[in-house]
């Protein structure tokens, strides 16, 4: 079926990434078929699980506990799975522990056989994707009827689940329409939703009444009980596993949590992560075998109701005893990540997934389970952006994961490329062309040098390089000491303040750090700047976590001493300052060092936003001490990816608003540039295709107001937006410098 | 006994996920008369697990409409299903129905229209009441049951159409 499929390539045949070639035709395939679907929908799921999130009072806390369940059952799973064994067999069921894909598919094509099944309704498992159970039953003349509306599309269209919730998320009402009439040749009009949903609910409904086994997956198993967790919106779980009298349940060991007490903890954070729902329509308590008389609407005559549930490990004891992939067992699959996740929306699971497992957490999902590293060769597509991070209902650090995979594989294929290390040493790389900026800028230009850079480092010429600052921030900064004394400072200041000036603040961004210099002091607030150094940033963007660890711990020890002495450290760039407040937790090995850095740095608007907050003399002054101007300026902001994670996106429109200002923001999680990654050859369309979604947003403010000032905290957002609309696009501290 | 507040908060929470949702008074006359007020023209399948008082179904169950003990085919074919439910949840608008020796689960699955009636005593704040020992005596942690919120839906074919597998309306009946 390749007539959907314009171009040549099917996504079946890209399900594999374990080339590189295949990763990059899978991304031409889905940015140009599957796109416009993925992004409408994904958005409208991720929408609408902010909203359902936001009604959960104790939401933080509710993932804390899911969490801390997770981590127990994970540690303790041998023990889980004997309670487990126990619970089914005591009630009459079978448990089945299935060390091999295999040894699954072997199972239940023996039960099935053994009940003399001609027909196999199916509810929606990715486990059971993982497992291959179809063709295995289907090549034993075992018809399987998939019986989720997604997955039956996905049946017609013989495709690979592009999504973990919503496996066939990529396709629009339209390509169902299209897909459908060609392959039932029917003469019904299926041109609306309606239309198509009852169309295949008549052909289901028969499948339903005759079917002779039902195959399920599970959300979740009590081990105490033996009881299954299974949520659902359209209903065909409840009559597969109502209708036939055998039902195999197939899920992964690392589904097992103690009890069905503590199905009250997940059961409200699923439905409002995963499809932002208070519930979906249908959630499912079962203990099978159920006490429910055999119904016989199959014109059969059984007269006892048969369970087998079907524990997989297929690589997960092994995923258990790895440090790093361990954290992939945490997983409910609720999708969170995937519709939160700026690539997803833009390229989804087709090309930023496996043959089952999609999106961020789908990296390690496919490595873990099919033993190959170069499986999870899409890993590459996370960004590291970190949106996912306080979206997972479970606490799982997913661009960790991800990086973790890049650096596997990198050492794998025998050590870091010239691509990787170009964007893994900024740090040297700027610190060599700033001593003659003004010549790396016209070389960077030169059509001849980026025609190297693209065939060298993958940089594609189609981007601008940022330029070099033509006077490093140090330099402008002991220029500025040698005609400004520092202001007295005010008494309520609680500690003193230090501009840390990163790499990239240094040598390409020194005006927006020489704007916060100005700005604090124009507020009496003294401040002075750092020596420079790398924090890592780059090197572990590019997978090469022991040169990230290393910048790390240096550049810890400097910050951490400067804390201990009183001050608070002030970071324009907002990628530096998520490193501090994110991703040293995991590259330092010292709590103490990480909670201090986590506590005492801020983004200069933070910090100013939140000395008003404390303290109201200074914050009603603030006004006061803006220039008169004949009309106040109008924002347009963007906040960077990280800051949203790390809590900081919200202080520079609170700030803004303060000054008596209005401000208009941004829904778009990240803005495709992710530091390096818009700048790669492989990724620039995935990056431009995420760059216009931003950029339709502000052009829509601009047509209300064409004066309107656009803001951008991050440096390769400004980037971004302004390789969209060719427009100026300033830091905050900027525009607050040119206010005051 | 929990407050009309508790009943007020799961009207409104139902309504939200299109079941219609109507308040009845505790006795038999009411609730056949609604029920048969919303169940229309055609037979109708019944079925009790006994979570909501089985003498107030005396009266219903008499009518000449009403299927206690389906034959295949009228499970096959009848389009409305009526069950007890042994919960409500306020906050999701949720009616948690048992899947026991009776037919409630299949009843509320095959149909095309499934009516609920619950004891409004039964509403329980949030769904994850249910799993506690401290509400309904711990019912929930001891059988199986589905949480039914709303009608069967899905967003597979493009647009929200309501009504797949399960039952395109849901009307619940709370007994107050």
């Amino acid at each position: 079926m390749r007539d959907n499929y314009p171009d040549e390539i099917h996504p079946r045949e890209v399900a594999n990434k374990s080339s590189k070639e295949s990763l990059q035709k899978a991304i031409r395939m889905a940015l140009r078929i599957e796109s416009d679907a993925l992004r409408l929908n994904t958005q409208t799921f991720n929408a609408n699980r902010y909203t359902a999130v936001g009604k959960l009072e104790d939401y933080e806390e509710l993932k804390d506990r899911a969490r801390e369940i997770k981590e127990s059952s994970i540690r303790n799973l041998p023990d889980l799975i004997e309670r487990l064994t126990r619970a089914v067999e005591s009630r009459g069921g079978r448990v089945f522990l299935a060390k091999t894909k295999k040894e699954a598919t072997d199972y239940i094509q023996s039960v099935c056989q053994s009940s003399g099944a001609r027909l196999v309704v199916k509810a929606k498992s990715i486990t059971s994707e993982e497992i291959g159970i179809n063709h295995v039953l289907q090549d034993v003349g075992i018809e399987v009827a998939e019986t989720d509306l997604a997955e039956f599309i996905l049946q017609v269209s013989n495709e690979q689940p592009s999504h973990i919730v919503a496996p066939a998320i990529h396709r629009s009402r339209e390509r169902i329409s299209k897909l459908f009439k060609e392959h039932f040749k029917t003469e019904k009009s299926l041109d609306t939703g309606e239309e198509l949903t009852e169309f295949a609910r008549d052909i289901l409904r028969e499948k339903f009444l005759a079917a002779d086994v039902g195959i399920t997956g599970a959300n979740l198993v009590s081990a105490d009980e033996g009881t299954i967790l299974l949520v659902e919106s359209e209903g065909n779980i409840r009559l597969t596993t109502q209708l036939p009298a055998v039902h195999i349940a197939i899920a992964g060991i690392e589904k097992i949590i103690p009890s069905r007490k503590n199905f009250g903890t997940f059961i409200e954070l699923l439905a409002a992560s995963g499809t932002g729902q208070p519930l979906s329509s249908y959630t499912n308590i079962l203990e099978p075998p159920l006490d429910l008389p055999v119904l016989n609407l199959n014109g059969r005559e059984d007269t006892k109701r048969e369970f087998h549930l079907v524990l997989l490990d297929n690589g997960r004891m092994k995923m258990r005893e790895d440090p790093d992939l361990k954290e992939a067992l945490y997983c409910v699959r609720c999708s969170a990540c995937m519709n939160v996740c700026a690539t997803f929306q833009a390229v989804g699971g087709h090309a930023f997934g496996g043959e089952c497992y999609t999106g961020g957490i789908g990296g390690a999902w496919t490595v873990g389970t099919t033993g190959k590293l170069e499986d999870g060769r899409f890993a590459e597509l996370c960004t590291g952006c970190t949106r996912c991070v306080p979206n997972c209902p479970v606490r799982i650090d997913i661009p960790r994961l991800n990086t973790v995979i890049k650096e596997r594989l990198m050492k794998s294929e025998g050590g870091a490329s010239l691509e990787k290390r170009f964007f893994g040493n900024f740090s040297a790389m700027a610190k060599f062309a700033s001593l003659a900026p003004t010549l790396s800028n016209w070389i960077n230009n030169l059509s001849a040098s980026r025609t190297i850079l693209e065939n060298v480092a993958s940089v594609d010429k189609r981007r601008k390089l940022p330029s070099f600052s033509k006077k490093t921030l140090v330099r402008e900064y002991e220029e500025y000491r040698k005609k400004n004394a520092p202001p007295f400072g005010s008494q309520a200041m609680p500690r003193r303040l230090v501009l840390f000036a990163d790499v990239f603040t240094n040598y390409q961004n020194a005006k927006v750090g020489m704007a916060t210099v100005r700005v604090f002091e124009k507020l009496d607030l003294p401040i002075t700047l750092s020596k420079v150094m790398d924090d890592g940033r780059s090197a572990q963007s590019q997978g090469l976590l022991d040169s990230a660890r290393k910048s790390a711990v240096r550049l810890a020890v400097y910050l951490k001493k400067l804390i201990d002495d009183g001050v608070d450290i002030i970071v324009a760039e907002p990628s530096v300052l998520s490193m501090f407040r994110l991703d040293y937790g995991r590259l330092l090995d010292a709590e103490g060092v990480f909670s201090a850095l986590k506590s005492h740095t801020f983004d200069p608007v933070e910090w100013l936003n939140g000395f008003a907050d404390r303290n109201s003399d200074f914050a009603n002054r603030l006004e006061s001490r803006m220039k008169p101007a004949a009309r106040p300026p109008e924002i347009f902001y963007h906040a960077h990816c990280q800051m949203k994670t790390i809590g900081a996106g919200t202080a520079a429109p609170e700030f803004f608003r303060r000054l008596g200002l209005k401000v208009e923001t941004s829904n778009v999680e990240c803005c495709g540039m992710a530091g390096s990654f818009g700048y790669k050859k492989e990724y620039y369309d995935i990056s431009k295709n995420i760059g216009r979604d931003l950029g339709r947003q502000i052009e829509k403010s601009i047509q209300s107001n064409a004066s309107v000032i656009v803001l951008a905290s991050g440096t390769s957002c400004r980037e971004q937006i302004h390789g969209e609309l060719s427009r100026n696009v300033q830091h905050p501290i900027e525009l607050i410098d040119e206010l005051l | 006994m929990p407050g009309t507040d508790l009943i007020e908060r799961f009207l409104a929470a139902a309504a939200s996920t299109t079941a219609s949702v109507e308040t009845v008074q505790r006795d038999d006359e009411a609730l056949n008369d609604a029920l048969l007020r919303s169940a229309g023209d055609g037979p109708i399948i019944f079925a009790s697990a006994g979570d909501v008082d089985p003498n107030l179904f005396s009266r219903f169950r008499e009518n000449e409409k009403v299927i206690s003990h389906p034959t295949i085919d009228e499970m096959k074919t009848i389009r409305v299903g009526v069950t007890d439910a042994f919960c409500g949840i306020a906050s999701t608008g949720s009616v948690c129905v048992s899947i026991g020796r009776e037919l409630n689960g299949p009843v509320s699955s095959l149909t095309r229209k499934h009516i609920a009636v619950l004891d409004g005593n039964t509403i329980v704040p949030r769904p994850r009441d249910v799993f506690s020992e401290e509400y309904l005596g711990g019912k929930g942690l001891r059988r199986s049951f589905s949480f039914i919120t709303g009608p069967s839906a899905t967003a597979d074919m493009g647009p929200l159409v309501r009504g797949v597998h399960g039952p395109g309306k849901l009307h619940i009946i709370v007994l107050v």
